[in-house]
């Protein structure tokens, strides 16, 4: 049997004070990136994404094929000479993915990225100000968003021409009021927070604690919805290529590249197989690295 | 302490909140703070206390401006403070500091204990940023805790430790007047002590002038030099913390204090406690006459027409007709 004495023993004293001391911290974007860079899908994806975006930059200059460059092997299969194989018109598909990567991309990320910015702006004002200029504000945005965003695509086409441009212009016009209603919401619901009122009675001004402390709580879902709204804006771009509203040929997109590889889908696969699958791994980095952002940013959240 | 003059004197305040507006009609109106005045004196902690919903919370929040005085006034050190823009607001800000009830929510989780306490002084421009650090690490011991904290984010702390923090915060602009709402009610007792011996201490090394608002009537009665009563808006009575605890002149406060939970069953059995009839009237439609005479045991015919007045007996004041 234990002798009492026995039941507890007298901690090391050497371990006694040893208290943990903290790595000085370097600000809250260098503890994001510090936090994002040990989650490893994160990690992974933002390297995958990195890799295909600097081969749509670089592998063009590189390519020994014009996009637009028929030649006399139609329908090849996938071979080192043709890596994606090649269309019905003898363009080399690897060479014509790498130039849709790059229209796609651009698409997704600056209509995100200008939706973003204004919804944000827009919504953090309606909803901190509140009262009747957030009904004011919100009323306006209810009268943009009745129209169908194809309409707003198709009438800058008359005025702009069939480009990336106008696609992207028309995206832009409607687009930003999704994330415009849930920053205000995110705002209304955050300016109550004690954080936000201790904020207010230190005399912080109204864009310090909109921006400093609503705005940096309201990211994980504001980023979450950006996410899901670049995916998007490849897609609704490859639609509106398809119906012949969008980029024109000899141009390509990813979206182009699927439409046309349908017809041969049965017989030639890999027309069809290879820019799907850049699109999907554009799409699963994206997710990861949303994920592993949305993590990173939030302090508490750790693995 | 007649020659001195008050830190912050409230005089009248009232705060209403819209509740139904109406098409054509007037509207209602949550009537949370309803003339309410007392004073504040240097060095002096002011307690309120009342139940829940009565406006102790309004009330502090629209002395610190969070909220914009519906009437009435708010005088700090001689400045009238309640209609000024936020811009000749903000060199009064710094002397007027709030200490929050949940610490779990009034620390933003995205910084760290460092940026949290040294914002106020990033946004007064106050020291360079070795110099913030330096006074950020000296005022962690201050409250007590370890300098080495400062890089740390909120939810590694406790919520005692926490609270140390936002009581760090407040001190970082060395203001002269702390509101303090409801600090100790969301730490269990043991962790309530020590903050409240921890305010006293900062109180007598600074001089500093507390209005405490708590549920505790013990812990309010041992902080507070003076304890304002309130019941539905209204501040019932108003007096020194002593006076107050063994003297009761309002029927509420008489109410309210037998009510008090005392430690001794000997001794609490043979306390008459008050047991009060009926509800709190709802605050859109408050009673004409005194807010109390719904359920006031000794109510009168004329209190349920006007309002009475303040009554002043040697500095104990109670709005009751008995003492008229």
């Amino acid at each position: 049997m234990l002798a009492k004495a026995d039941y507890f023993k007298p901690i090391d004293p050497a371990l006694q004070n040893a208290e943990f001391i903290a790595v000085p911290s370097g600000g809250f974007w260098r503890d994001v990136w510090d936090r994002f860079k040990v989650n490893k899908r994160a990690f992974v994806g933002l390297v995958v994404l990195t890799v295909i975006v600097l081969t749509a930059m670089i592998g063009p200059f590189v390519s020994p094929y014009a996009y637009d460059g028929m030649g006399t092997e139609i329908n090849a299969g996938m071979s080192l000479k043709h890596i994606f194989g090649t269309d019905a018109l003898g363009r080399d598909l690897f060479t014509r993915s790498l130039y849709g990567v790059r229209i796609s991309l651009m698409v997704g990320f600056l209509t995100t990225f200008i939706n973003m910015f204004l919804g944000v702006i827009y919504g953090g004002i309606a909803g901190y100000v509140g009262g009747r200029t957030d009904m004011l504000m919100m009323r306006i945005v209810d009268v943009i968003y009745a129209v169908p965003s194809l309409l707003y695509i198709i009438l800058l086409m008359l005025i702009f021409g069939a480009n990336v441009g106008s696609i992207m212009l028309g995206m832009c016009v409607s687009g930003w009021i999704g994330t415009s209603r849930m920053m205000r919401t995110q705002v209304i619901a955050l300016k109550e927070r004690e954080f936000a009122l201790a904020a207010y009675t230190e005399g912080a001004s109204a864009p310090r604690i909109l921006f400093r402390h609503i705005f940096t709580n309201a990211l994980g879902p504001l980023l979450v919805e950006a996410t899901m709204a670049i995916p998007q804006a490849i897609f609704q771009e490859a639609f509106l290529s398809f119906i012949g509203m969008g980029i024109s040929a000899p141009q390509a997109s990813l979206g182009t590249l699927a439409q046309d590889a349908r017809m041969y889908m049965t017989v030639y696969p890999n027309q069809m197989f290879c820019p799907v699958s850049v699109i999907c791994i554009i799409i699963f980095a994206l997710n990861f690295i949303s994920e592993g952002l949305s993590e990173a940013l939030d302090p508490t959240k750790r693995h | 302490m007649g020659e001195v003059t008050p830190v912050v004197k409230v005089r009248h305040l009232k705060k209403y909140f819209m509740a139904n507006k109406r098409f054509l009609k007037p509207s209602d109106y949550v009537k949370a703070v309803d003339d309410v005045t007392f004073d504040i004196y240097p060095g002096e902690t002011v307690g309120l206390v009342g139940e829940s919903g009565c406006g102790k919370s309004t009330l502090a929040r629209s002395i610190i401006r969070i909220y914009e005085p519906s009437a009435g006034k708010v005088v700090y050190n001689g400045t009238d403070i309640t209609h000024l823009s936020n811009a000749k607001l903000w060199q009064y800000r710094n002397k007027m500091q709030m200490i929050f009830q949940d610490p779990y929510a009034s620390l933003d989780p995205r910084y760290t204990v460092g940026e949290i306490i040294g914002e106020p002084m990033e946004i007064y421009k106050m020291y360079d940023k070795a110099g913030r650090e330096a006074k950020v690490q000296e005022l962690l011991e201050q409250v007590g805790l370890k300098p080495d904290h400062i890089s740390r984010y909120p939810h590694e702390f406790s919520g005692g430790q926490r609270q140390r923090i936002g009581i760090a915060r407040t001190l970082a602009l060395d203001p002269d007047f702390i509101l303090c709402d409801e600090p100790i009610s969301a730490l269990d007792v043991s962790i309530q002590a020590q903050i409240i011996n921890l305010l006293e201490k900062l109180q007598d090394e600074r001089g500093l002038s507390y209005l405490f608002i708590a549920h505790d009537l013990t812990m309010v009665r041992h902080i507070s030099h003076k304890i304002g009563v309130m019941y539905l808006g209204h501040l019932v009575e108003f007096g020194d913390a002593d006076e107050v605890y063994s003297n009761p002149l309002h029927p509420y406060t008489k109410a309210l204090l037998s009510a008090a939970p005392i430690a001794d069953p000997n001794t609490a059995r043979s306390v008459n406690r008050i047991k009060l009839e009926g509800e709190v009237p709802s605050p859109i439609h408050t009673p004409e006459g005194c807010p109390f005479c719904t359920r006031c045991p000794e109510c009168r015919p004329e209190c349920r027409i006007t309002p009475p007045v303040m009554a002043n007996q040697n500095g104990h004041k109670a709005a009751c007709y008995k003492y008229v």
